[in-house]
């Protein structure tokens, strides 16, 4: 996979696309209505570009951080030298008390605060999609833990 | 996953024989950090409680009638100065701990990953800071220091492996455990600094099992070790651990059974190990082995594999660079002891975890992992800077 313009074209034609098949022409029956193969594939595909995007983000890929606007690190340090498979990231006890920032935090305010701590990175917007890609990897590779919020 | 644990009990099985454990004169310390629970009767005594102490890693040996010391450092991954110069302060505080040993460290062994990406500015940055450093010191490599260049630079700086030298009654050997990866850069064209890339990333999957010892060095190690008698102390000292830890990220050398073979008929080994930047203890029959902590950023505990014998040191601080790494300092005592002080550099009441909050891998008790998926599809952009 090769990170152009045309592949995050592609990933906004693809939500287009399921935009367009979960709207129709009964928009009150949207959930109602069985799923098709065809749309479960796309739901998925929509999913995973996000994960890999986040995984080359989270691994410190250069390419992938020009293109999606951020500098998450400015020590040479990558997410993943501390966190290998998003290893203690934790995201299934957000939000919790987190005493680095002596307060109540969400895991979008935990990867911001190690962007700007340890990577002394620039910190990125919540609704970006640097956010949402790394939001995404880290949920996935932690697909499975148990759901615990708020365990410190 | 159950055959990966069928497989395991198998080979502890051939491996733990009834009641093969290292030689008890080389005594485990609470310097050492092992569960006491886990111990026979006869060891448990010096393991009542656990080292207090401010943290690198060092070791005291004896053997006979002389007792010395020497100290420990590995995993520095150094960057250019105007890159990181946290991890500069760090190896220059180290060397200049080691250097202030009192009474000093006999040698220092500089246990690989001296650089990050295996650049030259970064080696020679490393062979600089380590002249703080006046006593002996020995070197074996990790692969940060080794896939730019294959090891031209690194061997320049630092000579060959392997290596043995007798010193006080005890027979050090210095073991290559990275150079051996199998070919993944040539069939994808890779340049230099992709190959070094890949390597870099502990939790990638395109530089595969690559740590290994060889049958080389598995024969040279058969033929140094021959001459010796199976009683007399033996430390082998190695980037990765001489036992299989966690293999998807290198936790291990894919050949630690033949490792184990060799090193079966000596009844007093210690190895000891860098690569995981964290507080380790395991015992395969008569070969116990020990993991030193980094200067540069601890690892986290791997999801599975920590040795049963393992106390885990506390969640790291990833607000202080100075927590959860360190040196060593080891001594070998008179009858062999051999005691390891972790030098953390972290409130020296503070280093253990054993409450499920504060421990390292306690902690992650309700986490399951998935291996990446990003760096299977080639083209693959890069997992580096």
């Amino acid at each position: 996979m090769r990170l152009t313009r045309s592949t995050l074209a592609g990933s906004a034609v693809l939500l287009a696309v399921v935009a367009l098949m979960t709207m129709g022409a009964n928009r009150a029956l949207a959930h109602k209505e069985k799923h098709t193969p065809d749309q479960l594939k796309i739901f998925e595909d929509l999913f995973m570009e996000q994960v890999k995007l986040g995984d080359l983000l989270f691994h410190g890929d250069g390419a992938t951080e020009k293109k999606l606007n951020a500098q998450l690190s400015k020590t040479g340090m990558a997410c993943a030298m501390c966190h290998p498979f998003a290893s203690d990231t934790h995201p299934h006890e957000f939000p919790k008390f987190q005493e680095q920032m002596n307060k109540f935090a969400t895991l979008r305010d935990m990867i911001n605060w190690c962007i700007e701590k340890p990577n002394e990175g620039i910190k990125i917007n919540d609704d970006s999609d640097a956010m949402k890609a790394l939001e995404a990897y880290i949920y996935w590779s932690n697909r499975g833990s148990r759901l615990d919020a708020g365990r410190h | 996953m159950d055959h990966l644990q069928d497989e395991r009990r198998e080979i502890a099985r051939a491996l733990k024989t009834p009641g093969a454990r290292p030689d008890p004169s080389l005594q485990i310390t609470r310097r050492t950090f092992v569960h006491k629970s886990l111990l026979t009767a006869g060891v448990a005594a010096g393991a009542a409680t656990f080292g207090w102490f401010p943290l690198i890693n060092t070791v005291d040996l004896a053997w006979g009638q002389t007792a010395f010391k020497f100290a420990w450092v590995s995993d520095t991954h150094l960057y250019p100065k105007n890159v990181n110069t946290r991890f500069v302060e760090k190896a220059v505080r180290a060397m200049k701990e080691v250097q202030a040993m009192n009474p000093p460290a006999d040698f220092l062994i500089f246990g690989g990953d001296l650089a990050q990406l295996g650049d030259p500015v970064e080696l020679d940055l490393g062979n600089d800071i380590l002249k703080e450093v006046k006593i002996r010191k020995v070197f074996i490599p990790g692969e940060h220091d080794w896939y730019l260049d294959m090891g031209k630079k690194w061997e320049a700086l630092f000579g060959k492996q392997p290596w043995t030298f007798d010193h006080k009654g005890v027979r050090f050997v210095g073991l290559d455990t990275v150079s051996r990866a199998a070919d993944y850069w040539t069939a994808k064209k890779m340049t230099p600094t992709e190959r070094m890339g890949h390597m870099a990333t502990l939790d990638g999957s395109v530089a595969g099992a690559w740590a290994g010892v060889g049958r080389d060095q598995l024969e040279w190690l058969n033929k140094t070790l021959s001459s010796w008698a199976k009683d007399r102390p033996v430390i082998v000292f190695t980037h990765n651990p001489l036992y299989e830890y966690y293999p998807p990220w290198n936790f291990w050398v894919r050949d630690w059974r033949e490792v184990q073979e060799v090193l079966k008929p000596y009844k007093n080994v210690t190895n000891i190990h860098g690569h995981t930047h964290q507080v380790l203890y395991n015992e395969i029959g008569t070969m116990r082995s020990i993991g030193m902590l980094a200067t540069s950023w601890p690892w986290p505990y791997a999801p599975d594999g920590v040795p049963a014998l393992t106390k885990c040191h506390l969640r790291a601080d990833p607000g202080d660079h100075f927590d959860g790494v360190g040196w060593a300092q080891l001594s070998v005592a008179a009858a062999g002891k051999v005691e390891n002080e972790y030098m953390m550099w972290r409130k020296k009441d503070h280093i253990l975890g054993e409450a499920q909050p504060d421990s390292g891998c306690g902690d992650n008790g309700n986490q399951i992992l998935t291996p990446r998926l990003a760096d299977r599809e080639w083209v693959y952009p890069g997992s580096y800077k």
